[in-house]
């Protein structure tokens, strides 16, 4: 069982990482759970599924019925299968989007029960792979526990590997016990390659790849088709795969 | 005895999910129907260990199919009575996730079902074998039930017919649920979820409290204390009865000691004015003195406008929060306005003189019938002239109060107290019932001033505090 937070700067590309990566290991035998946890990205369209409700629409559909509610619910149990409800199955792993933030009202007890619920989900895979913003919300409330290895994401910019850098130290705030921290440079041209291999040395980032600028990777995003459909001998894929072997997964 | 099932029986195997790609088959669930009920019955009606199958069985059912599903359990033994079905009908939960390879979700008449392939290879291919393995898990875990059967049913129409029946008996028991009150449990629960924030606040849920966020009844702080006792939900023994009306008693006191750090040392759960419960700062809803026409106002957190007392509820909670009994001011959850004891030694319903219109509606059918006309909205008053012009031409029984006060004679009057924080205006001297301390007031809060008027006042104040506002 091991935990991966994907991170990074809007705009570097974090949420096509972590679905190469997704779909990279999805080819392995091993159970996966993908987890979009950060509501201004698309990963399941990135995926290419098709998700119609979030863990934050079961934590309101919570709120709002508790009243009505035969008195002696068991809410955890409740609660647990509403999210088993929202867990969209695909053919090799599992996803669950986190969605909308809280309200207005008073979330302790129902994300007290969304803590353990996570926790007893998340133990039935071998990988989680987390694709979270910069921000680390849901980590931060501890709604996802026990983060094993985070890997932000940085483009050919200095300004990527400063927001690393502050991921960093807020984790370290946060106290989310991270285990290892590594970086991934995605859209890489030949131009800036050696400058960013020189940033990470600064910094002592541990880059763990290098995902080269991918023409097909582009006009996939353009044309809006899931990457998922990338096949595995694009450059993109390619550099995903030594990413992942890198990693051990 | 494990070995004689074809698959493992252990607590650890709580949690297992069983993902589509690995399922034989799912029963109930939200695609389809079903139930789990367990019933009391006398010791003669029941052969222990009988298992009857109404419907095709496991052996019959097609790879990545979906059946509804029913289980019902009949429990008997001396100790065995209908008020223990609910309590026994959980276990079910529990005790069907202790199987390795079959998952159990939710409860009643939403239950979810799945049993994975391997446990189909290993041999599994009955519901026999299932219901077994969970009969075996009910006498050994509760020895009360001296003797058990089960009736499972995967046949449509049977489940349809026999859900229409359990349903009745939800209902029927979900009745005899609303009507559990304080003094039918020996047990309350205290919740410290919020202390991170209020460090001296200690939630304390009953049967006619509920948490003030709204989140936390009484079977939840049952629930999660008997999961986790030294979880932040924990029980309370209630101890002796101090005061029945006000809710007092020497087991929530005694907590009250230990979880404020000394802070207070008595707490009534009913009362507005006295001991009051404190607030984490979760409250749905705040509760607030107006001297002016002594009754209650409430105000929800949904609530943006401003209360006839010119606060707005962020100002009010800002003063009830933090872990502190504030007399004036009360954070309750909106399921407390359906209580019984719903600030019973203040006069209940009666003192109660204002709230927003959205909250009013949410609650109808909870407030008195003689009552509901007679409560302003803010459609009706916006500030203490209009309020009590409302109160006055409605003739709401606050204006009882009103009369007693003046009624009585000078030499008997308590401490008369006019605090005066709304700007401009100010209403003729109505006094603050006897003993009741003074509420906290707002200093330098419109352009008014403050005007304060003391008649035959006994004040003793331990310290006050002047903190310049932003």
């Amino acid at each position: 069982m091991k935990i991966i937070a994907i991170t990074g700067k809007g705009g570097t590309g974090k949420t096509a990482v972590a679905g190469m990566l997704i779909r990279h290991i999805s080819t392995k035998n091993k159970t996966i759970l993908a987890i979009d946890a950060d509501p201004d990205s698309n990963l399941p369209d990135v995926l290419g599924v098709k998700v119609e409700k979030t863990i934050g629409d079961m934590r309101e559909f919570m709120l709002q019925e508790r009243d009505k509610l035969p008195p002696d619910t068991n809410k955890e149990s409740l609660l647990e299968s509403k999210v088993y409800e929202v867990l969209c199955e695909m053919p090799r792993y599992d996803l669950l989007v986190m969605g909308r933030p809280e309200g207005s009202g008073c979330y302790c007890f129902a994300n007290n029960l969304l803590r353990g619920i996570m926790d007893k989900i998340l133990k039935n895979y071998d990988i989680t792979v987390i694709d979270t913003a910069a921000g680390l919300e849901h980590l931060s409330r501890r709604i996802i526990r026990d983060v094993d290895e985070l890997l932000v994401v940085t483009d050919g910019s200095r300004r990527g590997l400063q927001t690393a850098e502050r991921i960093r130290e807020l984790a370290k705030s946060l106290d989310l016990k991270i285990k290892q921290m590594h970086v991934v440079a995605n859209k890489v041209t030949p131009q800036n390659q050696a400058q960013i291999e020189e940033y990470a040395r600064e910094l002592k980032m541990d880059l763990v790849g290098i995902v080269p600028f991918d023409e097909m990777l582009a006009k996939f995003d353009l044309e809006g088709r899931p990457l998922a459909e990338l096949p595995e001998d694009s450059r993109a894929m390619i550099a995903t795969a030594e990413i992942v072997k890198k990693m051990g997964l | 005895m494990a070995n004689e099932f074809p698959f493992e029986i252990s607590p650890m195997f709580e949690g297992e999910r069983v993902r589509k790609d690995d399922m034989f088959v799912e029963l109930a669930g939200p695609k389809s129907r079903g139930f789990e009920l367990v019933r009391a019955a006398g010791v003669d009606e029941i052969e222990d260990g009988k298992f009857t199958l109404i419907g095709p069985d496991l052996s019959q059912m097609q790879e990545g199919s979906r059946h509804p599903y029913a289980m019902i359990y009949r429990v008997a033994g001396k100790l065995v009575e209908t008020d223990l079905e609910a309590i026994v009908e959980r276990r079910n939960h529990d005790f069907q996730n202790y199987i390795q390879g079959y998952m159990h979700l939710n409860q009643r008449y939403d239950v979810w079902v799945r049993i994975n392939k391997d446990a189909i290879k290993k041999g599994l291919t009955s519901f026999g074998q299932i219901a077994k393995a969970t009969m075996m898990l009910f006498k050994n875990e509760l020895s009360f039930i001296e003797k058990i059967d089960a009736t499972y049913i995967t046949d449509p129409d049977e489940v349809e017919k026999r859900r229409a029946e359990a349903i009745k008996i939800y209902e029927a028991r979900d009745a005899r649920t609303r009507g559990l009150h304080d003094e039918d449990v020996d047990v309350f629960y205290g919740c410290t979820l919020c202390q991170s924030f209020a460090p001296t606040n200690a939630c304390v849920v009953t049967p006619d409290r509920i948490s003030l966020c709204g989140a936390i009844n009484w079977f939840d702080g049952r629930a999660a204390a008997k999961v986790d006792p030294e979880g932040p939900q924990f029980a309370i023994p209630k101890g002796e009865v101090i005061d029945a009306i006000g809710g007092e008693y020497s087991g929530v006191n005694e907590k009250a000691v230990a979880l404020s750090g000394g802070e207070y040392s008595r707490i009534k759960i009913h009362s507005f004015f006295e001991y009051p419960h404190t607030s984490c700062g979760c409250f749905e809803v705040v509760g607030f003195y107006i001297p002016e026409v002594d009754g209650i106002g409430w105000v929800d957190r949904d609530f943006t406008g401003i209360a006839p007392n010119g606060l707005a509820f962020s100002t009010m909670a800002g003063q009830t929060g933090g872990g502190k009994q504030i007399i004036g001011f009360l954070g309750v959850g909106v399921n407390y306005f359906r209580s019984p004891k719903f600030i019973q030694p203040d006069g209940g319903w009666k003192r109660v003189v204002w709230m927003p219109k959205n909250l009013k509606e949410k609650i109808k059918a909870d407030i008195p019938p003689d009552l509901v006309d007679k409560l302003p909205t803010e459609e009706n008053a916006t500030d203490l002239k209009t309020l009590k012009e409302f109160l006055e031409k409605s003739q709401h029984p606050i204006m009882e109060r009103w009369t007693k006060e003046e009624a009585a004679p000078e030499e008997e009057a308590p401490p008369e107290a006019q605090a005066a924080a709304s700007p401009g205006w100010s209403m003729p001297s109505l006094s603050m019932p006897a003993g009741m301390p003074m509420m906290p007031m707002q200093f330098g809060s419109g352009d008014g001033g403050v005007k304060l008027k003391f008649k035959n006042a006994k004040i003793w104040i331990e310290r006050i505090v002047f903190k310049k506002g932003k």
